[in-house]
């Protein structure tokens, strides 16, 4: 701790941080127990009936609905393409590797409003109707790139031994994969899949722009807090954040491993 | 038709990384079958390199690697019915001991040949034959290190292979497990009449195990004997080093003769060996001198002279470094710890055993 020179600066510094991103979130979760139609001081009491309220409004259950429908695409996608990239990755050398890892990369880095526009324009070119599909297949692409580093990464940890003494023993490509490979990368794979999940659960720069007639959860409270903050959409909000945060602490455990202490070279 | 693999003028470059040098460099080798034949040199000389290759897991750059005569050098490791021991044990640490021994038995290749009810038989009779019938439920974490590799051991067994191919399996054991897994791997040879290629950089595990060891120097093979003929006739100066850590003496032939040898130090002094002479009289030699081979006594009763310039106990035997005179060169000396010992700088006189002492190139 000395190194840090003055403890009373950085632990305020810290707690700033901290008050700021999550202060927030709190008023959010407090006002949706208030029992009062407006969002704001005094405190009425406690309630659960923006939450009753919520299972009763179909625009919202519709919406939710939408955005789990589209989550599990994009699931769906990230693993079937990331899945075999991030083995190819680990396994074979080509000209480029290193490069190709850097670009798989770049979803990552980019805007969401850029990788929006570029997938609005090339859908528009190819003439594709917009639709929760096609946000699945935007969101798909741009989140393919967790699975690929997850998994590339668990394997470059497993090295290639057990994989060689699989085939010295004569299993096939289908019996590897699914006895060895796959148990090895079971819990980073399905750590991928959960944060990919929750990130798409809440995505709304490219589902702005790539959205067809039907609307996913952020969507449609971005629409509703457009009139007010109402207590329902505090309601909303804050099973939003509960679930987010249980899928990325199942995730990034799941990802880690049991032994998280070899893992983090990339 | 010769049984057994043969490897012909084997070479292998590694592309990518820039690499320039031959990791595998023209090696010639004959295994017969049954035969126990350890590849040994220090690390980086491709010891391992050529392992794979038999093994299939890397392709040649040039050269052939027969099997009882027919070329199997483009075949896919899974054909090949020959089992990999690794260095860390590449065991499937989701499976059970049982159920890592019963891999090579339940692929899809073997289906058919074996019931569960044999499959079972046979992975409990190697678990046996390893010692390790009480650990079959557990999972590899489990185990020790040595446990470990004997699991693996098993599961190379299992399939019955003709061929079974060690790179470095005791080289993360300490040293006393090494020996006892030494004795075991001995044991398991012979009861078994398999091929067994072994790499190692350890020299006294290659002589202990070994029918035949191939010494190994920058990809090459540079010599391809016996334990025995490769410690008594080392046959070059890399070998006579590396093996035994011989000290060698630079020496001229003084008299070359078809039942033995004379050779002359840089000090005058002659030094007379029951090699068989293949090398002309006045011709540069290095001599060979092992500790063992050389005993020390007063002066004037041995060949050679020179002075005690330091003394180690070693427990088993107390070992001398002698310079001879005249700056002839260094020599180490064993002797019985129950003998009056030399004092430091003593004048002593060394006695060769002249059927053990040889003389490589210069
Ligand atoms: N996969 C590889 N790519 C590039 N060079 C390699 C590779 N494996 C080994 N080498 C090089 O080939 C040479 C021989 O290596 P290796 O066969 O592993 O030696 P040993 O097993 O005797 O230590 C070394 O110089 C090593 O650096
Ligand atoms: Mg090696």
């Amino acid at each position: 701790m000395r190194a840090f020179g003055n403890h009373i600066f950085v632990t305020s510094l810290a707690s700033a941080v901290l008050f700021f991103l999550y202060a927030p979130i709190l008023v959010i979760v407090i006002f949706s127990f208030n029992d009062s139609h407006y969002t704001g001081l005094p405190f009425n009491g406690f309630t659960l009936r923006w939450y009753v309220e919520l299972f009763h409004d179909r625009q919202i259950l519709t919406s939710i609905w939408n955005s789990v429908y589209v989550g599990l695409g994009v699931v769906a996608i990230s693993v079937l393409f990331g899945l075999p990239a991030a083995i190819a990755l680990d396994r074979y050398t080509f000209p480029g590797k290193t490069a190709f890892r850097r670009i798989v990369l770049l979803p990552i880095v980019l805007p969401g409003i850029i990788t929006g526009v570029a997938l609005l324009s090339f859908y528009l070119t190819v003439h594709f109707r917009l639709s929760l599909h096609t946000i699945m297949l935007g969101q798909g692409t741009a989140l393919m790139c967790i699975t690929i580093t997850e998994v590339f990464a668990r394997l470059q940890q497993m090295g290639k031994s057990q994989t060689e003494a699989a085939v010295n023993l004569g299993a096939n490509e289908w019996e590897l994969f699914r006895h060895v490979t796959l148990p090895g990368i079971a819990s980073s794979l399905f750590g991928a899949m959960l944060i990919a999940f929750s990130i798409s659960f809440d995505e709304i720069a490219v589902t702005f722009l790539l959205t067809g007639r039907e609307n996913t959860l952020p969507m449609t409270l971005w629409s509703l807090l457009r009139r007010e903050v109402t207590p329902e959409v505090n309601a909303v909000a804050t099973l939003v954040v509960l679930v987010s945060v249980i899928l990325i602490v199942i995730g990034m455990y799941a990802s880690r491993g049991k032994n998280s202490a070899s893992y983090g070279n990339h | 038709m010769t049984t057994g693999i043969e490897l012909r003028d084997l070479r292998k470059l590694y592309d990518g990384h820039g690499a320039t040098a031959w990791a595998v460099d023209g090696v010639n080798m004959r295994i017969g079958q049954g035969q126990f034949v350890t590849l040994l040199g220090p690390s980086g000389c491709g010891k391992t390199t050529t392992l794979r290759m038999i093994a299939g897991f890397e392709t040649p750059t040039s050269g052939q690697i027969l099997r009882d005569g027919i070329d199997i050098t483009d075949q896919p490791v899974s054909d090949r019915d020959m089992r990999m021991v690794f260095q860390d044990f590449a065991l499937f640490p989701n499976m059970t001991v049982a159920e890592n021994v019963a891999f090579g038995l339940r692929t899809r290749r073997m289906k058919g040949r074996f019931s569960d009810a044999e499959i079972r038989r046979k992975v409990a009779e190697h678990l046996d034959l390893v010692h390790l019938g009480s650990h079959a439920g557990k999972r590899p974490h489990q185990l020790s290190g040595g446990q470990k590799q004997r699991v693996s051991l098993a599961r190379a067994l299992v399939t019955d292979p003709d061929v079974v191919l060690f790179d470095e399996p005791l080289g993360s054991l300490d040293a006393h497990l090494r020996k006892v897994m030494q004795i075991e791997l001995i044991r398991l040879h012979r009861e078994l009449n398999k091929t067994f290629i072994y790499v190692t950089h350890d020299q006294d595990e290659a002589m202990a195990m070994s029918d035949a060891i191939a010494v190994m120097n920058v990809g090459k093979v540079m010599q391809f004997g016996t334990p025995r003929e490769i410690y008594d006739r080392p046959a070059s100066r890399y070998v006579a080093s590396f093996i035994g850590h011989a000290h060698i003496v630079d020496a001229v032939v003084a008299e070359s003769r078809s039942d033995g040898l004379m050779v002359r130090l840089g000090n005058g002094e002659v030094v007379s060996l029951a090699q068989p002479a293949k090398v002309a009289s006045g011709q540069s030699v290095g001599l060979m001198l092992r500790a063992e081979d050389l005993s020390l006594a007063r002066p004037g009763e041995g060949e050679l002279h020179g002075q005690v310039a330091d003394s180690l106990y070693r427990g088993e035997y107390i070992e001398y470094v002698v310079e001879l005179t005249g700056n002839a060169g260094l020599v180490h000396v064993h002797e019985p710890t129950d003998l009056p010992p030399f004092a430091h700088g003593a004048p002593v006189a060394l006695k060769v055993n002249a059927q053990k002492a040889h003389v490589v190139e210069a």
